[in-house]
Order: structure tokens, then sequence, then C-alpha cells
């Protein structure tokens, strides 16, 4: 099999991606996709650490993620349900500071 | 001591407490709504029970050792709950008695509840009852007699409030509950009490004079004050006593079973029950006899004054039970419960009697009743009169012997004030009975006419079973009191039962009392049978006096009074507060904390989400590093 | 390299390569179906390390339950496509610096040869043996967790419960 660190570089790079998803991604629903990921990387990383230990303390860890993954989606997206009722917006800032921002970064793609 | 018994006294047992619990289940799920069906069921299941109850007593008529038998019932951490049967004389003697009165009466409810309604409802009420009583007084151990117990109260609320629809029979059904179920938290406390310092609470154990070694003298006196709250609860004495006379409400042959007969007894039973466990705290007998005597000598005074036939007796069911009292507490073991048995006899007559009369007058005042001719009721009058002589103390009837023998005992064993008070009662109760006799046969003032009558006749077939339940009983009081010499070998034959006391014969006891209830029945001639009577008692020319004994002594307006001041006025507004206050404020003052944090919180964290997350994780994964490296 | 390494490499490499293109795609619905598949992928790899009931609950949990919810919410939001942008051009490179340093300081962390380290040994836990450890040594984080779904449960509730502003701001 292979060795723990590779699984782990596996775990960092999957959780660099969902940090990336969450810093650059101007919708709020794909951020919180990015947290997913970050989440998912994280139980992957619990069940590599399981497996290294032979231990199952670590795969039970991977349950409560999947618990509070699973509240945070629910929970997020209502609250962003709420916002779009409200604003009819999903963007994280509100509208004073989305000119300021569309302002700031000319070269948005 | 634990001898298991042989199969056929299981099976017989089985069939006296199974069948009435199984006619309970068959009526009230499938014939409630056809009464003839559950008329069968119910007294099919009663009168095998009787026989099984009554072949039981003749098998152990000489029985040496009580038996015992006992299967746990479920295991609550270290503590076993038993469930189990204790045959001894005494329990004997209580299953028949109860299965015999319990027949009888549904006999007779033939007649009288014939075309009610909640005909198939009040069979079911009257298994379960049965079924309830019956276990009860086979009960091996106290928590299993507390549980039966409990269903007992259950029955009786269910019964007094037969006729819910009528607002002061559902207000007496909740009064008699509420009342009991204060006597029932003492009994409880002292059962949790008792079980916390001896870890048993079995009947026969508890009767150990060793007892006394395990707890501390203090602890004793005050399980058995708290269990003897229980049994002033059950049977109505001071000063819970106010719920018995409101229990009236039911249905006339509900009172004759439930609340003169057995139920109210088993507060009696109990005591006779825990004899051994009594004895062993001089204070509580005596605590016992004075409860007695109180109950007794109120009760009487108030029956001095009522009108209502069936008040009459339900005061008289009080005052008897507190002779019963008065004669264990003075350590009559014997007396007491010979005096149980004959009074679940005359009393249940008594009742009966009266249920024959409101049935055909449709009231419940005796001026009223002989106004309309209550003296052609012959048969009826010839039972009351055997009932009323019974209750009254006159040889050669049952109430004699077993009156006199209490009497007896107090007179030897107490302070010579009981035996003056227990004389005063039996004067007032010789009075107030043969009072009442002397109203009803009055010649009648009016001429019946026919159609106030023609309402009231019921099939002949009813009437027969009435007639016939009401001659049984009466000769059953007629013979039961030469059985007392039988019945007081058999009693004392119990293990645990005290040594017989010697028989003491005390020559002028019977002529006083005899020359008291004389003179008592001879007042209320003249006050109420002679041709130039004068139609008031003594009592009603204190105006003042007859008031109080009217009001119950105002003991009623007393607990109304603690009622509105100390449970609403006190706990209830305290309670109140509590929640409105510091459960409820306490959790809105929570929220509230809650939503001001976040109120500040979002202030602190308003918009640029994505830059504020960028400077968190740049700030972790600088310390990362420096972990890593450092 | 056993079978089981082959399948462990080819399974990150295709999670890595779905996550991928789930970040980037303009198109929400793009990005969840994609997800889904980097959700499987990662199932797989659970399986593979010894975990079969939590890849059976990743597959029903992530890529059903909480996929299906996204999709639900996108269809129902209708973001138009302008909001749907990236973060300012300017600010992506703070971004890539954390998101390698990150990635550096784990490979640090391991501060080892990558190559050359003994693989872990094959092992897996049964669903039976798992749910016994579970509910024997950790029952107590069990029933919070329960309670906290519970809480989130409400909450939910009570987010969506329209009030009678919005329903007057969303009758046209």
């Amino acid at each position: 099999m292979v060795p723990f660190s590779h699984s782990l570089l596996v775990a960092a790079l999957l959780f660099g991606m969902g940090l990336f998803c969450l810093l650059t991604r101007r919708n709020l629903i794909m951020m919180l996709l990015g947290i997913e990921v970050m989440l998912n990387a994280g139980a992957l990383a619990f069940v590599a650490a399981s497996l290294h230990w032979q231990q199952m303390d670590g795969q039970a860890m991977v349950l409560f993620i999947l618990t509070v993954a699973a509240t945070e989606v629910s929970v997020g997206l209502a609250l962003i349900v709420a916002l779009y009722r409200r604003t009819g917006s999903v963007d994280p800032d509100p509208p004073a500071d989305r000119q300021l921002a569309a302002q700031a970064g000319e070269g948005g793609v | 001591m634990m001898s298991s018994p042989p199969i056929e006294v299981v099976l017989l047992l089985a069939v006296a407490l199974g069948l009435p619990l199984t006619a309970f289940g068959v009526i009230m799920t499938l014939t409630r709504s056809q009464p003839r069906v559950s008329a069968i069921i119910s007294l099919g299941a009663i009168a095998v029970a009787f026989g099984a109850s009554l072949s039981l007593l003749i098998a152990h008529w000489g029985m040496p050792t009580p038996l015992v038998y006992e299967i746990t019932w479920l295991v609550a951490g270290e503590l076993p709950i038993p469930l189990g049967v204790l045959l001894d004389p005494t329990s004997l003697l209580m299953l028949t008695v109860v299965a015999a009165i319990s027949l009888l009466v549904q006999i007779y409810s033939l007649g009288y509840m014939a075309g009610d309604p909640g005909f198939g409802r009040y069979y079911g009420c009257m298994s379960l009852f049965a079924w309830a009583m019956l276990t009860l007084t086979v009960s091996s151990s106290l928590i299993q007699l507390y549980i039966f117990w409990e269903l007992v109260g259950l029955a009786s609320y269910l019964l007094i409030g037969f006729w819910f629809e009528k607002w002061t029979a559902s207000e007496a059904g909740k009064k008699a509950f509420v009342m009991t179920r204060l006597g029932d938290t003492a009994f409880l406390l002292g059962l949790i009490l008792l079980w916390l310092n001896l870890g048993d609470l079995s009947i026969a154990g508890l009767n150990d004079p060793q007892v006394a070694d395990r707890l501390s003298p203090g602890q004793l006196t005050l399980a058995a004050v708290l269990i003897f709250g229980g049994i002033i609860g059950k049977s109505a004495q001071f000063p819970l006593l106010t719920w018995l006379p409101d229990a009236m409400e039911g249905p006339t042959p509900v009172s004759a079973l439930l609340h003169s007969a057995t139920m109210v007894a088993a507060g009696v039973y109990l005591f006779a029950r825990l004899f051994g466990f009594f004895s062993l705290s001089p204070a509580v007998m005596t605590l016992c006899l004075a409860v007695g005597t109180l109950s007794m000598l109120l009760a009487a005074s108030m029956a001095l004054v009522s009108r209502d036939i069936k008040q009459v007796w339900a005061y008289s069911t009080i005052s008897q039970l507190g002779y019963m009292l008065m004669g264990l507490g003075a350590g009559g073991f014997t007396a007491g419960v010979f005096h149980l048995t004959t009074h679940a006899g005359f009393k249940a007559l008594l009742f009966l009697c009266a249920g024959v009369l409101i049935h055909h007058f449709d009231t419940n005042d005796i001026f009223r009743m002989s106004q309309r001719g209550s003296r052609r009721q012959r048969l009826t009058l010839v039972c009351l009169v055997i009932g009323a002589a019974a209750l009254s103390g006159l040889p050669p009837l049952s109430g004699f012997f077993s009156k006199e023998m209490i009497l007896a005992h107090l007179a030897v064993h107490a302070h010579p004030f009981w035996l003056a008070a227990g004389l005063l009662g039996s004067f007032l109760t010789a009075y107030y009975t043969f009072r009442l006799i002397f109203v009803l046969l009055r010649p009648a003032a009016e001429t019946p006419s026919d159609d106030a009558e023609g309402h009231h006749h019921s099939e002949p077939f009813g009437e027969l079973c009435m007639a016939a339940v009401l001659v049984t009983l009466a000769g059953l009081t007629v013979v039961l009191g030469f059985g007392q010499g039988a019945l007081t070998h058999f009693l004392s034959a119990a293990a645990g039962a005290p040594p017989p006391a010697p028989a003491h014969h005390l020559g002028w006891l019977p002529v006083v009392v005899l020359t008291l209830t004389g003179a008592a029945i001879v007042a209320a001639w003249w006050e109420f049978a002679r041709q130039k009577r004068s139609e008031t008692g003594w009592v009603d020319r204190f105006p003042t006096l007859a008031t109080l004994f009217a009001r119950r002594w105002y003991l009623d307006d007393l607990y109304r009074w603690l009622l509105d001041r100390v449970v609403y006025g006190g706990f209830s507004r305290a309670f109140t507060w509590n929640d409105q206050r510091v459960i409820d404020g306490g959790l809105d003052g929570l929220g509230q904390t809650v939503i001001d944090w976040g109120a500040i919180s979002a202030r602190l964290n308003r918009s640029q989400i994505q830059f504020r997350l960028m400077v968190l994780f740049a700030v972790v994964a600088v310390l990362v590093l420096y972990l890593a490296f450092a | 390299m056993t079978v089981y390494s082959l399948l462990f490499y080819l399974l990150s490499l295709l999670t890595l390569a779905a996550t991928a293109m789930a970040v980037t795609r303009r198109h929400m619905v793009h990005a969840v179906l994609y997800l889904v598949l980097s959700f499987f992928g990662t199932a797989l790899l659970f399986y593979l390390l010894g975990a079969p009931l939590l890849a059976a609950l990743e597959v029903i949990i992530y890529a059903g339950a909480i996929m299906v919810l996204f999709l639900f919410i996108i269809m129902m939001i209708r973001v138009e496509k302008e909001d749907d942008r990236f973060f300012p051009f300017l600010q992506w490179w703070p971004a890539l610096l954390i998101s390698g340093g990150f990635l550096a300081g784990l490979l640090a962390l391991s501060r080892e040869d990558l190559v050359r380290q003994p693989g872990m040994t094959v092992a897996q836990a049964l669903p039976q043996v798992f749910g016994i450890h579970l509910f024997r040594d950790h029952w107590l984080a069990i029933e919070i967790a329960s309670l906290l779904l519970l809480i989130a449960l409400v909450g939910v509730l009570h987010l969506s419960r329209r009030r009678r502003a919005d329903a007057i701001e969303e009758a046209p």
C-alpha cells in the first residue's frame, strides 16, 4: 500500500483547492462548495491516519465530520436562500462593497 | 417459612384473582355496549372467585403457618420487586368477605342499575374493583399492596363519578381521589423510608419483632406514622374524613361495596396486616387509638343531624371504622378484625336497604321517604331494622358480639378515658340509628299517587335479585355473631398474630352497654315515634351545635381555606412566579444574551468576508510554518 | 507497486482533477456535477483505505444528499451569470500564495523522503466492528452529533419560515 504521507499529500491538495474556491469565488454557494471540499479533505486525512495507526477512532471522527458537514450545508443554504429572498443576490458582500471591489479589481475575470 | 404452596392452592388463587381481571378486560374492550353479556361475564367471574376463595378458606381452616408464594416481578437495580401472595387467616378471611360482598352487591346491582345507559361500564368497573381488592388482600409485600391500594382508589374514583354527567358526582370523585391521595403520599414516603432502611417490604418480614433492632426508634415511629397516614386517607379517619360522605354521590351499590364494606376497610385491614409492626411503636398505637376515637365521635355527631339516609350510613361507616382502629390500637387484633368482618356484612345490608328505598321513593331524605309511605316497604324495613340493630349492638346480632369485644378490650387494656369515649360512641350510634328507623316507620302523611311510583317499577327479576340479596345479608348478620368463638380461634392461629388474649369476661360491661343502648333507643323513640312526638332531636334545640354537626365541624371550610390560602395563594403563586420569572425569564434572558452578543459580533464582522477569510488562513499558514520549522 | 497502490494513485488523480474542474467552473451546475465525481473518487479512496462503511456514507450523504441539496438551491434561486464571477484577479495571488504555503507546510511536516517510505499495511474496519466501537467508545459524541442535527433542523425551519414582509416582497 502507499505510504501515509502520500495520502496526506492528496488530502492537502484537496484542501488547498477548497481553500482556493472559498477565497476566490464571488458567490456564496460556490464558497460553501469550497468548504465542503475542505471538510472532505480533512475526512480523507483522518481515514488515512486511521489506517496508519490501525485505530478506528479516526474513522469515528470522519463520521462526526460528515454530521457537521450536513448540518453546515443545510443551515448555510437556508441562510443563502434567506439572503437571496431579501437582497436578490448571492454575493458575499453588501452592494456598497461590491462596487468598491469592482473598482479595485479591474482585471476581474 | 417459605413453603411453596401445593398446586391446587395456586390454581384456586389464579382463578380468584385472574377471572375478575379478565372480566374487566373483556367487558371494557368488547362487550361494554351489551349490558346483559357484561353482567353475566362479571357475575360469573366474581361467583367463581367467591367459590375459589371460600374453598381456600375451608381448606386452610386449621393452617399452622402462613403460606408465602412469591415470584420476582422485576429487579430495579439491586432491589427485587416481588409479586406474590401471603395466605394467613387474616387474608383468607378478608378474601372471602370481599368476594362474598362483591358477589352479593353485583347480584343486587342487576336490579338497581337496570336500564342505566352505563350498565356495561358499571360492571366493568366493578370487576376492576373486585380484582384489585382481592389481590390487595392477599398481597405478600407492601409494594404490591400499595399498587393495588392505588388501583382500588382508581376504581373508587371511577365508580363515585359513575354518573359523571352530574356535576356533584364528578366533583365528589375528584375530592375522594385527591384526599385519599394525600394519605397515600404519606404511605409511599413511609414505604420508601422502610425500603431504604430495611431493603425488604414483605409483610411477614415487617411483622418480625427483629425489625425493632434494625431500625432506630425514631425511624420506626416515623415510618409507622407515615404508613398510618395512608390508613387515615383510605379509611376516612380524622382529619381526612370528609371525602366519604361526598362519595355517596355514586350509585348506592357502589357505596355499599366500596365505601362501607370493603375498600374503606382496606385501611383498617392494612393496620391489621402490619399489626406486629405497629405494635413495636407504642406512640403510634396511642395515635391510632386517639385518631380512631376522634373520628368515631366526630362522625357519630355528624350523623345525628343528617336527613340523608346515605349520609347517615356514611358517617356511621367512618364511626365504625374508628371503632375498629380503637380496638386495634388498644392491641385487640382479633376484636378489630372481627368487627371488620361483621361490619362489612351489616353495613352492606344497611346500604342496600337504603338503595331499595332510594330507588323506590326517588329521594335520599328520610323525612320525605316516610311521608311517601316508606312504612309499606315491609321486607326492606325488616332487613333495615336487623341491620340497624346490629349496628347499635343489640344482641343476638353480629354487631353486638364484635362491638362488645372491642369495648371489653378497651376496658382491660386501655385507659378508662378511651372506654368512656367508646361507650359514648355506642350511645350516639344507637341514637342516630334508631332516629332514622323511627322516622322511616312513621305512618305516611300523603297517599302515594300511582304515577309517582309508576316509573319506578323495574322488572320483577330485578326486584327479586335485590330482595334475595337483602335476605341473605340479613341472615348473615343474624348468624355471624355466633361464629365469634370459631373465628377468634381461627384468627389467633395466625403465626404473625399476637397470642390470643385471655378471655376477659367482664360481667358488668354488656349490662352497661345495653343500658346505654336502650336509653338511646328510648330517647329516639321519645323524640320521633311516640304519639305526641316533638319531631326534633335534642341536638336541634341547640342551633349552633346542629349547624356545627351539619357542616361537619367546619372541616370542609377549613380545607377550603387551607386550599385557597396555602395551596393557591402560597404554593401556586410561588410556583407561578418561579415559572414566569426564573425559568421563562432565565431562558428569555439567555436567548436575549445570545442575540445581543450576536449583534455585537455582527457589528465586528460586517462585509468583506473573503478578505477576512484570507487573513485568517494566512495567519494559520504562518503558524503552521512556524511550528514546523521552529 | 502493488495493485492497491496503482488504484490509489489513479483514484487520487481522478479526485484531484475532478475537484480542480469543480472549483473553477463558472456554471454552478457543472461545478456541482464535477464535485459529485470528486466525492465518488473520495469514497473509493475511503474504501481502499479500509473504511467501507464510511465509503458508503460518503456516497449517500455527500454525493447524494448534500450535492442534491446544492442542485435544488441553485435551481431555486437562478443566479444571473454576471454575479457568478471570480474574485478580482489582482487578489488571486494571495490566495495562490496561501494555498501554496499550506502545501509547503504540510510537505514540510512530513519532512521525509516522499518516495522511499514504507507503505501502510492494508486493513479494513468491518461495519459491525466499527459500529460497536462507535457506540461503545463514542456514544456521547454520537448523542451530541444527533443534537447538532436537531438544532440544524430547527434552525433551518426557522430560517426558511416566510415572514410577512418577505411574502409582500415576493408577491409581484
